[in-house]
């Protein structure tokens, strides 16, 4: 049995080193998603650096109190305030061609709507690129700093009017209020707050998982070949039961897809670093290894059978590219992997459920972003298991019937 | 000798059958000829010798014994040589030898043995080290019954071995398979569409149509004096009016 599986192993592993295009989808595709995303969405979910939104106000009423909104929202560390346009036109002008993400307008009388404690009428220029989700967060920003303005104005006046020059100097108080964020993770309340995933963080674990599921392009080429030139028949007729090439393609793969858990992690500490990216840290303890190996060999076993269901599935390899390749990128898109849950609707998240990939990066986010250990991604690895133990025995049954016929 | 009797086979509930009461015999150290057009159940006999399907009715026995008895003792006894290139086109011929030598499950010394004898009897040792994808049409016929030898099979299945190769391709190929069963014991199952191929290699020859087996026995008693040609049309025309 044993100098059996060890042909089929070998076998396996020499189709794949020679097949270009299946390393290229194990390796490198992962490889460049990794570094373009972690790159590109590095402001985006890190939270720690500037980012470089640019804005600017056209002050039309010239006020102390406009230029207290102007200098307190230029304050601001996520935005990028630019020198002020001359006119409306030219405003316009400048997020029309994408220079500047937002103008404020500041209306004339502003100060006097403030004074007369009436609701002042503030004009944002917008350029339609910008994301829903940075729009509202601009607007409530300045909604926020008008609120302000307006109490300092309040204050000011009440101290004036009732003689309490305690209340004039504490208008010079009214700013911001210090915001601690704390990232939640197992067994870590109490302790100093801990900094925030960064986006070499969420990615990696993302597309490492996405990648492997990819195994389906080598797989299904290499069975699709054996079935269609005989060469299965060939075996069955050599009494190597089916049971047995599975056995013969599971384990390669499998061992495929730690390679590429390894690689990707090493480009996520190293590599990225190189292009100005953050390096990947890794939870630390043996607990929360043997966690990431433990849920990395459950998401094998659900890719490489995943990857056997559309070999026997498939008719021809383009057949199989389609199955397997939209599969993979459907199960990606449901799954949170090109888009994060949190993201989207309310309505969709419960189907990201649905999705293998989902519950493989439930599972990593569980050790990677909140310190969890393998009693944590046990729900996880149990759920891809049986997945993969599901497809499995589908391919068997499918596969014996084609035998059959 | 193998016996076939009363072989029926049908693929699905309510199809015709593909084999409706076949019965021959091959003599041990013969080469075989099965002769029948397209669809006679050439091919549903061989697999059901290779184990490929079940044998729904009859009986095949190998030298006194059922088929499943005997081959259960000798696992490695019946090599299947498919009319397909059934092989890895990314893998080296020798490769290819060795992997085929290795899922049977013969130790590293004998199957380095057996392959180093395969690829000598099928003239590959030139090639030993290309890819199978860049050999020729000839070349690949040859790895193709080279792979089915490195069991060291008693008995041999060749499921029309000689399609699309060249004159020279197809002497060797007919010359290898006669040096094969010249060995002591070494029995040779040929299905081919060429006459000539049948008459020039085997010794004994079963015509097959509908399922069934018109005539078998020596090449010489079959013929009857006739061109074989001649026979085996009178005997699949027949067939067919019946």
């Amino acid at each position: 049995m044993l100098i059996r599986l060890a042909a089929l192993w070998k076998k396996e592993c020499l189709a794949l080193a020679r097949d270009r295009h299946g390393l290229a989808a194990l390796f490198i595709m992962p490889t460049v998603f990794i570094l373009v995303m972690s790159l590109a969405l590095a402001d985006s979910l890190s939270g720690q650096r500037n980012a470089t939104l640019a804005y600017a106000t056209l002050d039309l009423d010239g006020t102390p109190v406009s230029r207290a909104l102007d200098e307190q929202l230029s304050a601001t560390e996520l935005l990028n305030r630019q020198v002020s346009p001359p006119s409306e036109d030219d405003a316009r002008s400048q997020v029309e061609t994408g220079r500047l993400a937002f103008v404020l307008i500041i209306p004339q009388g502003f100060a006097r709507q403030i004074g007369a404690n009436q609701t002042p009428t503030l004009r944002f220029l917008v350029d339609p690129a910008i994301p829903g989700m940075v729009r509202n967060g601009f607007r409530q920003h300045v909604e926020a700093i008008v609120i302000r303005v307006w109490l300092a104005h309040v204050l000011e006046h009440l101290g004036q009017s009732m003689m309490l020059p305690e209340l004039h100097r504490v208008t010079g108080r009214v700013g911001a209020p210090d915001i601690v964020l704390e990232s939640v993770t197992h067994g870590g309340s109490g302790g100093a707050p801990l900094a925030l995933p960064s986006a070499v963080q969420q990615n990696v674990p993302a597309w490492l998982i996405f990648s492997m599921f990819f195994v389906v392009i080598p797989i299904s080429a290499v069975f699709i070949g054996e079935r269609q030139r005989g060469t299965l028949q060939r075996l069955r007729a050599q009494r190597v039961s089916f049971g047995l090439v599975l056995a013969g393609k599971f384990a390669p793969f499998v061992l495929v897809n730690q390679l590429q858990a390894v690689v990707m992690v090493a480009i996520g500490r190293w590599l990225v670093p190189l292009f100005g990216g953050e390096a990947l840290t890794l939870p630390d303890g043996a607990g929360a290894l043997a966690a990431l190996w433990l849920l990395s060999l459950a998401v094998s076993a659900a890719a490489v059978g995943w990857a056997l269901l559309i070999a026997s599935l498939a008719r021809s390899s383009e057949q199989a590219t389609v199955l397997g390749g939209g599969g993979n990128i459907l199960m990606g898109a449901i799954g949170g992997i090109m888009v994060p849950r949190f993201v989207m609707p309310v309505t969709m998240q419960p189907w990201t459920r649905l999705s293998p990939m989902d519950w493989a990066l439930e599972g990593f986010h569980h050790v990677m972003l909140r310190q969890g250990n393998v009693m944590d991604i046990l729900p996880a690895a149990f759920m891809l298991a049986c997945f993969g133990l599901a497809t499995l025995i589908a391919a068997s049954l499918l596969n014996h019937r084609i035998s059959r016929a | 000798m193998i016996r076939f009797n009363g072989i029926y086979y049908r693929y699905r509930p309510g199809a015709p059958p593909a084999l409706d009461g076949a019965a021959f015999n091959i003599r041990r150290g013969s080469v075989h000829g099965l002769l029948g057009p397209n669809g006679a159940g050439k091919t549903t006999l061989i697999s059901i010798l290779a184990g490929l399907r079940p044998l729904q009715d009859g009986s095949i026995t190998i030298d006194g014994e059922p088929l499943a008895v005997w081959r259960a003792a000798r696992p490695n006894a019946i090599a299947l040589v498919p009319q397909d290139y059934a092989f890895y086109p990314m893998l080296t011929v020798a490769e290819n030898l060795d992997f085929f030598a290795g899922v049977q499950g013969i130790a590293r010394k004998q199957r380095r043995h057996n392959c180093l004898e395969a690829m000598r009897f099928a003239r590959l040792e030139t090639v030993a080290q290309r890819r199978a994808d860049e050999l020729s049409g000839g070349l690949r016929r040859r790895l193709n019954l080279a792979i089915g030898l490195t069991g060291a099979p008693e008995i041999l299945l060749l499921d029309e071995p000689t399609v699309g190769v060249d004159p020279q391709s197809r002497r060797f190929l007919l010359e290898a398979v006669r040096q094969f069963a010249a060995i002591s014991r070494r029995t040779v199952l040929y299905t081919s569409h060429y006459m000539e191929e049948i008459e020039t290699v085997c010794s004994d020859i079963a015509i097959v149509d509908s399922g069934k087996v018109l005539a078998q026995g020596p090449l010489s008693e079959v013929k009857g004096g006739q061109n074989l040609e001649q026979v085996f049309l009178q005997l699949t025309r027949d067939s067919a009016w019946e």
